[in-house]
């Protein structure tokens, strides 16, 4: 029996391992292992106040810290029907194109370039590439200044909770987004560009089944109240337990989830493959330009989706401040209920993120978070079954490019394994 | 091209994670704008989140991010104890077992871990409770924060590659100090509950600047009256229960265990 293992998967945010058993040519098992330390967030929630709970939660993972955040603010004010004024909502939609902007110039340059241009890093590509890199940084900086201005920091701001903003930003902080925003517009068109003339491998490829939340006004966006699914459905988020079905697995300590028993896929090819249609402006022309049906089968193609992702939000950020210059500072909403059960939902970076929770006279009796990254772990062990029964047929295959080729399959869901479970390792047993 | 000599005289350096939610190694990825120069002053041989083809050998500075809480991790970390020349805690889960620690000694670690995972959870690690760095190791340095403040970090890690002494110069005073350069009205003249006067400053203050207590999130100031912190909260009516909860969050079992022997009397 031949085995192939990565035991670290590098470039992503935790801990995690690739395993493939061979065996005459046929692959056994594929397994993503999980050796991420538990922290059991579940519990660490209970017995805390909602607005504990929201500062606790997004500590699960500093790259979506911003999306934790929103998830179990949304949660708590559907629990309590708290309905928060509008100003509200448009200072939340651009504190979460912050994260995105951070969390996709992040994966792109610094995470997912390198194994395409042949670079162990992203420093190291600034001996050819340091105009690339650059820019880069660049976005990711201003993905983090507009965290920084709504949130009151890069990871881990406080400022936002239950009700809304302990302070609005000032005027000339919000101006400073528009004009970064209209400044780095080129640096979004040429991203796209950068990632739509790399080469991608097809080995992997398979259609699996996409979700994404349906943003309620036809738009292209990352929230929702109901998941858009690839096979024609549409199902409200209190469905989602029936929707993720999550099960514990020996090998992994982040849970694992089906739908109707197949693997599925979220994150930014299913948004893309779900909503695309959906984009205006230049990132319309953007996805038009990328769009293939490829995108349905090759999971590779989430980099040119999060390119088009930036250069949405780039494009949007200047007409959310407009209307948020026009309108008055929101004050923060108490709520007048003190007991209620709710879930709420939004899309991180890597995909639906779904917070769960039940309060009861002021504090938190039971939640439960289902994470993107936790979702997508059978889709990847699919990919790579998928991928290494093709390779295994044209025996030139080298070992190191098997074993990269993985990781980049892997890494090409940009896992969070903080939030769920870091790395790939091929060993080759004769 | 820098000459040979140059680059055989800069530090071997690793980065390194534990349980947490990296936020302490992102923050120096935030570091955008010095970010070449990071990579520039030092051999950085392993850092995983960034990099791919890591080596693991004999170090002049490791950097860890998270607590200890399976027995891989507390293996590795004694072996790469025995192999750096410094080792340097970084975040509040490094420095003091993080927001991950707030429950221990207050239930069994096994119900905690069996509600989450039920009965047969996963075989792939062996779990136990938090622990801080320095439970396992001696630590050389300690930056705390969740997450660290990126400025402090590169205050820090100037120092340590040049073999200099590192502690950050704010890390004695509390969060009160900050946030009286920033001229802020003080909460808890509000009657608003802050962490402030007893937390490590760094942060520049920013929940207080944005009208809400500090959640005490880079853990204990070495300079603070924890009695007089307690004594003035209880004077405002908080309840002990809230009291002791929030100290519990940030600042770790030892703290709260401290803050609970205090707020009884």
């Amino acid at each position: 029996m031949a085995k192939i293992e990565v035991r670290h998967v590098a470039r992503i945010e935790g801990h995690a391992g690739i395993e493939v058993e061979i065996e005459r040519k046929k692959v056994k098992k594929v397994k993503v292992n999980i050796p991420e330390g538990p922290r059991l967030f579940e519990t660490l929630v209970l017995g805390k106040t909602p607005e504990e709970a929201v500062s606790i939660v997004p500590r699960i993972c500093a790259i979506c810290s911003v999306s934790h955040r929103l998830a179990s603010i949304t949660a708590f004010e559907r629990a309590f029907e708290l309905k928060v004024p509008l100003a509200t909502k448009l200072l939340r939609e651009l504190m979460h194109y912050g994260e995105i902007i951070e969390s996709n110039s992040l994966h792109v340059f610094l995470l997912a370039l390198p194994d395409y241009l042949g670079y162990p890093n992203a420093i190291a590509m600034t001996d050819k590439y340091a105009d690339q890199v650059m820019r880069g940084l660049r976005l990711k900086k201003f993905g983090n200044r507009i965290m920084e201005i709504t949130s009151a920091r890069y990871t881990h701001g406080e400022n936002p909770n239950l009700g809304g903003f302990y302070r609005w930003p000032s005027r000339t902080e919000l101006t400073e987004i528009k004009k970064e925003a209209e400044r780095l517009l080129p640096d979004g068109v040429e991203t796209v560009e950068l990632l739509r003339n790399l080469h991608y491998p097809t080995s992997m490829e398979e259609g699996l089944i996409f979700m994404c939340l349906n943003p309620p006004t036809e738009t292209y966006g990352f929230t929702g109240d109901s998941v858009l699914i690839s096979n024609g459905e549409e199902k409200p988020i209190d469905d989602y337990r029936k929707i993720t079905n999550e099960r514990v697995v020996a090998h992994s300590t982040a849970k694992r989830c089906r739908y109707n028993d197949k693997p599925y896929i979220v994150g930014p090819l299913a948004r893309m493959n779900l909503l695309g249609e959906r984009l205006h402006g230049k990132a319309s022309e953007a996805f038009k330009r990328c769009y293939s049906l490829t995108w349905v089968r090759n999971p590779l193609y989430a980099n040119q989706a999060r390119a088009i992702e930036i250069l949405f939000c780039l494009e949007e950020i200047p007409k959310l401040v407009d209307r948020l210059l026009e309108m008055p500072p929101a004050e923060i909403k108490e709520p007048t209920k003190k007991s209620g059960k709710a879930v709420g939902a939004v899309e991180a970076p890597r995909g639906t993120l779904y917070h769960y929770y039940e309060v009861a006279r002021g504090y938190v009796r039971n939640a439960d978070f289902v994470i993107p990254t936790t979702q997508n772990l059978d889709a990847m062990e699919r990919h790579i079954q998928v991928a290494c029964e093709n390779l295994l047929e044209t025996e030139k295959t080298k070992k190191e490019d098997i074993e990269l080729l993985l990781e980049m399959v892997v890494r090409s869901y940009d896992p969070c394994v903080s939030c769920s479970a870091h790395l790939v390792n091929i060993t080759y047993k004769k | 091209m820098k000459k040979d000599s140059e680059i055989i005289s800069k530090p071997l350096v690793g980065f390194y994670n534990f349980s947490g939610c990296s936020g302490c190694l992102l923050t120096i990825l935030n570091c955008e704008d010095e970010l070449l120069d990071i990579f520039g002053a030092a051999r950085v041989v392993s850092f995983l989140m960034a990099n791919r083809g890591n080596i693991e050998k004999n170090l002049d500075i490791a950097f860890v991010d998270g607590s200890v809480t399976t027995k891989e991790q507390e293996e590795f970390l004694l072996d790469l104890r025995s192999r750096t020349k410094k080792l340097v805690a970084l975040g509040t889960c490094a420095c003091y077992g993080g927001l991950q620690a707030m429950e221990n000694g207050r239930s069994p670690f096994i119900s905690r871990y069996q509600k989450v995972y039920g009965k047969t959870g996963p075989t792939i690690v062996q779990a136990f409770e938090s622990k801080p760095l320095d439970a396992l190791v001696k630590v050389d340095h300690y930056q705390p924060g969740c997450p660290i403040d990126g400025n402090q970090f590169l205050f820090a890690y100037a120092q340590l590659v040049r073999d200099l002494p590192a502690k950050p110069p704010l890390a004695k005073v509390p969060v009160c100090t900050e946030c009286k350069w920033r001229e802020n009205e003080c909460l808890l003249l509000k009657d608003k509950l802050c962490l402030g006067p007893i937390t490590a400053a760094g942060c520049n203050a920013r929940c207080p600047s944005n009208n809400t207590g500090c959640v005490g999130c880079f853990g204990p100031a070495d300079e603070q009256n924890l009695t007089s912190e307690i004594n003035l909260l209880k004077s405002k009516k908080f309840p002990i229960e809230t009291i002791e909860r929030k100290l519990r969050i940030f600042g770790g079992a030892r703290f709260a265990n401290e803050a609970k022997k205090l707020l009884r009397k």
